[in-house]
């Protein structure tokens, strides 16, 4: 898949803009401040209806406007696509091939894109929400029927923590409707797990093969996906379901009591491990950065077998980031396949030699010049 | 130059109704101006008379102008299944298709903390001190929507019903998830109300 065009009107910094983009590797190249990260964050917003640097969509329409609108021209092995977002007081609007999309399920998949940014360095020891919005963001990119789940059981958590609270401060009595909402969340929250057990023993065969690439095969790679629910109870949808309707059961009065729910997707973590030790306390600088930088790759090759496309690859500042090494790992593995986009504000940290033909913008306030 | 103030009244009045915003509104007063004066007069007394005349039905919470309503007077409708929706407008839905003979409950909206609703802010207990009384009932349909919360109003009533002997059942079939039943066409609804499944 590949991004041939991108217009951009009253996003952030950029009032009215064009760029048509290289097949290969495109590079935003300029001073800081100056709008490179603000391009890759239109393109991940035109992917995923959402930003990666904020909740609030209102910060990104230009202050003069009160209404923003990406478009985006899609080369896939099917032909072109255009797609739209269009942001606005009342809202997002999302149109595939002209036509607004009711649903965020029939919008989202028709760009992939996976971001790597400084902060993604931290997936390793940062924290877990981080992990599993890392989790989310990817797989339900690569399924429909994640995204679902997820939507659905983000709407029923929303519910049941304000029963809780109902339950707690006596606004509200009935234990049978808790029960509902226990049964009606471990049946999305089942559907969950399991997915994200599924796709992780993927991602991590493919992070396999990078890490122990990176690290010259001295080093073995392995996930470990903590859950509340028993590890010989993650076989099946059924069995995941069972069990976290028993704990549940036996949580209720502490739920009530905290006035939130306890268990459940939005509680559980992702470690990793290398040669059996726990990264994220044993690790060290080093063995962080491959990891992070093997989990990137490997949802490159996920995303790939999940959908017969590759993903758009966006790198934010990244490259100065990594050493020499691992700066050519990363771009011999994307090279003549993964159209790239990458924010930097010198090459003179980048191994240029691996950047083959690309086209380089420069960002000045807003303002965007191709050089030849 | 400033509106009289009967139009700009009448003006703002219309802006009160969902989807009409100060231009339509406008256009639609200054035609009100030029209606004769009969209509105008049924125009308003109608309006009057929603909020006087109609009253919510004793037994089944639908609107009506008398109590109990029409469905609920009627001794040849099937007095042994009870459908219940969420709002009225989903029993004229369910009347045009003419594909149900039953009797009807209207919970007034489905279960969500978020909004304020729980059990008790439902026209629940009304539903089950009816079927305490009336022992011909042998089945409940429940036709809220499929969203998560019509769903977990479902589950629930069917927890608080089954154990009573009488049989549950969902409208499952032809409503698409997300869908409101208001949206759903009359041919989808058929299939819905032929296919429904037992919870
Ligand atoms: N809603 C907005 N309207 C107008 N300008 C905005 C808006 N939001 C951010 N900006 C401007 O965008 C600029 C920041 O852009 P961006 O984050 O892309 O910088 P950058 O080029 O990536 O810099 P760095 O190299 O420091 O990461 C700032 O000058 C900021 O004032
Ligand atoms: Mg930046
Ligand atoms: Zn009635």
């Amino acid at each position: 898949m590949k991004l041939t065009e991108i217009e951009l009107h009253n996003f952030r910094n950029y009032v009215d803009q064009t760029l048509k983009f290289s097949d290969g590797i495109n590079v935003f190249l300029g001073e800081n401040a100056q709008g490179k990260t603000n391009l890759l964050e239109a393109i991940y917003v035109l992917a995923l209806t959402r930003s990666h640097r904020t909740n609030n969509e209102k910060e990104l329409i230009n202050w003069q406007s009160q209404t923003a609108q990406i478009k985006g021209r899609l080369q896939k092995r099917l032909g072109t696509v255009p797609i739209e977002l269009d942001l606005g007081p009342k809202g997002k609007r999302a149109k595939v091939n002209h036509l607004e999309q009711a649903k965020l399920s029939t919008y989202i998949g028709q760009l992939n894109v996976i971001l790597f940014a400084p902060e993604d360095l931290s997936i390793v020891k940062g924290a877990p929400q981080v992990r599993r919005r890392f989790m989310d963001m990817e797989f339900a990119q690569m399924s429909n029927r994640y995204l679902y789940n997820s939507t659905q059981y983000k709407k029923i958590l929303k519910q049941r923590n304000r029963y809780l609270k109902d339950l707690h401060y006596k606004r509200q009595k009935d234990r049978v409707y808790l029960d509902v909402l226990s049964d009606q969340l471990s049946a999305y929250g089942a559907e969950i797990i399991y997915q994200r057990l599924q796709l992780l023993k993927k991602l991590e065969k493919f992070a396999q093969n990078v890490h122990s690439e990176i690290s010259q095969g001295k080093e073995k790679l392995a996930f470990d996906y903590r859950t509340t629910v028993e590890a010989d109870q993650l076989g099946s949808v059924e069995l995941i379901y069972q069990s976290l309707l028993k704990h549940f059961a036996k949580i209720k009065d502490k739920e009530i009591l905290r006035s939130t729910t306890l268990i459940g997707p939005q509680r559980d973590d992702l470690h990793f491990v290398i040669n059996g030790k726990e990264v994220q306390s044993f690790g060290s600088q080093g063995q962080q950065r491959t990891t992070a930088l093997s989990v990137k790759l490997a949802e490159i090759d996920l995303m790939k077998e999940q959908t017969d496309e590759y993903p758009i690859l966006l790198l934010d500042d990244v490259l100065s980031e990594l050493d020499d090494f691992r700066q050519t790992h990363l771009l011999t593995a994307i090279q003549d396949k993964v159209q790239t986009f990458l924010t930097t504000t010198s090459l003179s940290g980048v191994q240029q030699e691996l950047l083959t033909n690309p086209r380089i913008f420069r960002i000045s306030e807003g303002n965007v010049t191709m050089e030849k | 130059m400033q509106y009289p103030e009967a139009i700009a009244k009448l003006i703002d009045s219309y802006m009160k109704l969902p989807g009409i915003g100060s231009k339509t509104a406008t256009r639609l007063a200054f035609y009100t101006i030029d209606m004769n004066e009969d209509d105008v007069k049924e125009f308003s007394k109608a309006l009057v008379a929603t909020k006087n005349d109609l009253h919510y039905c004793s037994i089944c919470g639908n609107l009506t102008d008398e109590d109990p309503c029409e469905i609920c007077r009627d001794k040849t409708r099937d007095q042994s299944t009870i459908l219940v929706v969420e709002e009225p407008k989903d029993v004229m839905v369910m009347e045009k298709v003419q594909e149900y003979h039953g009797l009807y409950h209207v919970l007034h909206g489905v279960l969500s903390p978020i909004e304020g609703k729980g059990p008790e802010d439902l026209n629940i207990s009304s539903l089950i001190k009816r079927l305490q009384k009336i022992k011909a009932v042998k089945e409940v349909i429940v036709a809220t929507n499929a969203t998560p919360e019509g769903e977990a109003t479902a589950m629930y009533l069917s927890k608080l019903i089954k154990p009573a002997g009488i049989k549950v059942t969902r409208l499952a079939h032809g409503l698409s998830v997300g869908s409101d039943i208001e949206y759903a066409d009359e041919v989808t609804l058929f299939k819905a109300v032929q296919g429904r499944t037992e919870i």
